[in-house]
């Protein structure tokens, strides 16, 4: 008689709600998890997708995602005529907060070369890459347009030709990919008025330097800002190119940075990401403890509401082996049935999560085996207290 | 040869000056089929002598022999004391004390079925034991749903699964009116009669104990009086 699953069926809506409580508490680890390994994989993501060779940006800085870096748009053919580069892409990638698809939001503008240069937008899942050098856009879903939707960006109106699902930023943020020129002209075009005060802020700094209202006029056009920078210029090489000599050659010669895609990687991972990381990640050590310790309580709880019943099932003479097959497969059912269930649940809300969350198998795998480890230690502690329960209590009223 | 022997018991609980002797002196035997009852106030030993009969407590002096085999001699103590007790012994409590998450037919089997016996063996005897107590139509009913009555009886059912040599009953009445305990000592004469088992009912109630064998009257740890069927 298996008086394990005659307790459970004797109290089974108990059971399940516990269950269930517990699988809200697995469920919860697992998104954790999802969201330590997403925040990862979101900022990496487009570093990866880009597959370049080198990232050429501003001299001493670790750009183009971990800091910022504004380089001459020219700049990349400075860099393809390189020795050992075979491609040079300008490639801008710049976070903004505008109003787009009818509502405030935030997201990462990506301007590419579209006419096969690096950096294009991957992931699409309806529609094509952006194939005309103007007016045309490439969204991911989390921003809300649709295929064929016409949106405002500045001063034009943008059809969506493409839509992507998980391309995002580091911070989880979606894309939105231009053409370089589009893209330039969203980021530093600006408004006529704003053009006006500038060139009223330009004229008076002339006029104090002491230029006559002639050399004042000819020098103006000259101060006008312009949509000149890129953030970084990514290099593809040529077969059998010696890596180390193109880089020491455009940080010497042209004065500027260039990071291989391991480094950039690494720029990634010990900066920006880095505390939200190792945030991420004592929060999920806490979470899978809370959980074990919840789990151990529980199964400590039902084993004190039996403890009557063992004393009494000693008494009748069952041996040990009765009493710690009774503790262990309920808290095995406790453990396997609360894994269950969170993961139903975390692969339900999945997702309808705000983030990207990464349930990597491997991961799942251990964690789970981590809290059955856990419930059966934790049941120990239920299994001897259930074997010094003295056969006595059975007796008296 | 007598069911339960019980040779010059003595147990002693703490020691040096916080010693308090429960029990001293105890000598008494019971055979097949008697029906012997275990009076006294509170504090005079009775529990002590229960859990040393039941195997539970290791007497300090003494010696017991459970059908022919010696369980304690002199601070000697069988070491499969459990098995012994599943063999040998039924235990009816005051409380009743059935698994509650059992029904009353599950109650019985369980007793069987850690004895050895199959379960289907297990279930028709169960339900020739509930037949015979009167509470086949409870059979499937967990105790939650039982009276206090039909929950003695499936306990005194599960004590007489393994057809012991001897049932030892603690306060078997102590929870029921005056009717149903009546009735609950009643099966348990028919019991000690009809299967030859002995049977000890401790008990406070002296109402309860008509028609009995043989009562012995504990006080301070040592038997007072014991009066046959014929002397009281």
């Amino acid at each position: 008689m298996d008086l394990a699953v005659k307790d459970v069926r004797r109290h089974l809506g108990k059971f399940l709600a516990t269950i269930a409580g517990v699988g809200m508490l697995v469920a919860i680890v697992l998104i954790m998890n999802g969201i330590f390994q997403g925040n990862i994989a979101d900022g990496i993501w487009l570093i990866d997708n880009t597959r370049a060779d080198l990232w050429v940006v501003e001299r001493d800085r670790g750009g183009p995602f971990n800091e910022s870096s504004r380089i001459p748009t020219d700049s990349y053919r400075s860099v393809a005529a390189t020795p050992g580069v075979a491609q040079a892409s300008p490639f801008i990638s710049y976070a903004v907060q505008r109003e787009i698809g009818g509502r405030e939001q935030q997201f990462t503008i990506i301007g590419y070369d579209v006419f096969g240069g690096l950096g294009g937008p991957g992931r699409i899942v309806a529609g094509r890459p952006i194939r005309r050098a103007h007016y045309e856009l490439v969204a991911d879903q989390k921003l809300g347009l649709s295929l064929g939707q016409r949106v405002r960006l500045g001063i034009h109106d943008y059809t969506v030709v493409g839509v992507t699902r998980g391309a995002v930023d580091s911070g989880g943020n979606p894309l939105a990919y231009l053409s370089l020129p589009d893209a330039q002209e969203v980021l530093y075009q600006q408004d006529n008025r704003a053009l006006d005060v500038q060139r009223a802020r330009d004229r008076q700094r002339l006029e104090e330097a002491g230029y006559l209202p002639a050399e004042v006029n000819r020098l103006l056009p000259l101060l006008g800002g312009g949509s000149t920078t890129i953030s970084a210029v990514l290099v593809v090489l040529e077969p059998g190119a010696d890596r180390a000599a193109v880089t020491r050659h455009i940080e010497r010669w042209l004065y500027l940075s260039a990071y291989t895609t391991e480094q950039e990687r690494d720029l990634m991972l010990e900066g920006k990401l880095k505390k939200m990381t190792a945030i991420l990640g004592v929060f999920r050590t806490l979470l899978l403890i809370v959980a074990i310790v919840i789990i151990a309580l529980l199964i400590y709880v039902l084993t004190m509401e039996k403890v009557r019943a063992i004393a009494t099932l000693k008494i009748i003479g069952a041996g040990n082996s009765v009493i710690v097959r009774l503790i262990l497969e309920q808290a095995l059912v406790l453990t396997l049935g609360s894994f269950a269930f969170g993961c139903a649940l975390t692969i339900a809300t999945q997702d309808k999560f705000p983030r990207n969350l990464v349930l990597l198998p491997e991961e799942t795998l251990l964690t789970f085996i981590i809290m059955l480890v856990g419930g059966v230690v934790a049941s120990m502690t239920g299994i001897w207290h259930a074997l010094r329960t003295p056969p006595s209590l059975a007796l008296g009223g | 040869m007598p069911v339960l022997s019980v040779n010059h018991l003595k147990h002693v609980f703490g020691s040096g000056e916080l010693a308090v002797t429960a029990l001293e002196g105890i000598d008494f035997a019971v055979e097949e089929g008697e029906l012997m009852a275990l009076l006294g106030p509170s504090g005079s030993g009775k529990s002590t002598l229960l859990l040393c009969i039941s195997l539970i407590l290791t007497p300090t002096a003494g010696s017991i022999e459970l059908g022919g085999e010696t369980v304690y001699a002199d601070g000697w103590a069988h070491k499969e004391a459990r098995r012994l007790r599943r063999e040998k012994i039924g235990f009816i409590f005051q409380g009743h004390n059935l698994i509650p998450f059992l029904t009353a037919r599950d109650n019985i089997m369980l007793s069987l079925e850690l004895n050895g016996v199959g379960r289907r063996q297990a279930r028709q005897r169960a339900d020739e034991l509930l037949a015979y107590l009167e509470v086949s139509h409870r059979a499937d009913a967990l105790p939650g749903r039982l009276s206090g009555g039909e929950q003695q009886r499936v306990a005194i059912g599960r004590a007489l699964a393994n057809e012991p040599p001897l049932i030892l009953a603690d306060e078997p009445t102590a929870s029921l009116d005056t009717e149903r305990g009546g009735r609950v000592m009643d099966l348990l004469k028919r019991i000690a009669r009809e299967r030859n088992s002995a049977v000890i009912v401790v008990t406070h109630d002296e109402r309860m104990i008509t028609g009995f064998d043989t009562v012995r009257r504990l006080r301070d740890g040592q038997f007072l009086q014991t009066l046959d069927r014929e002397q009281r």
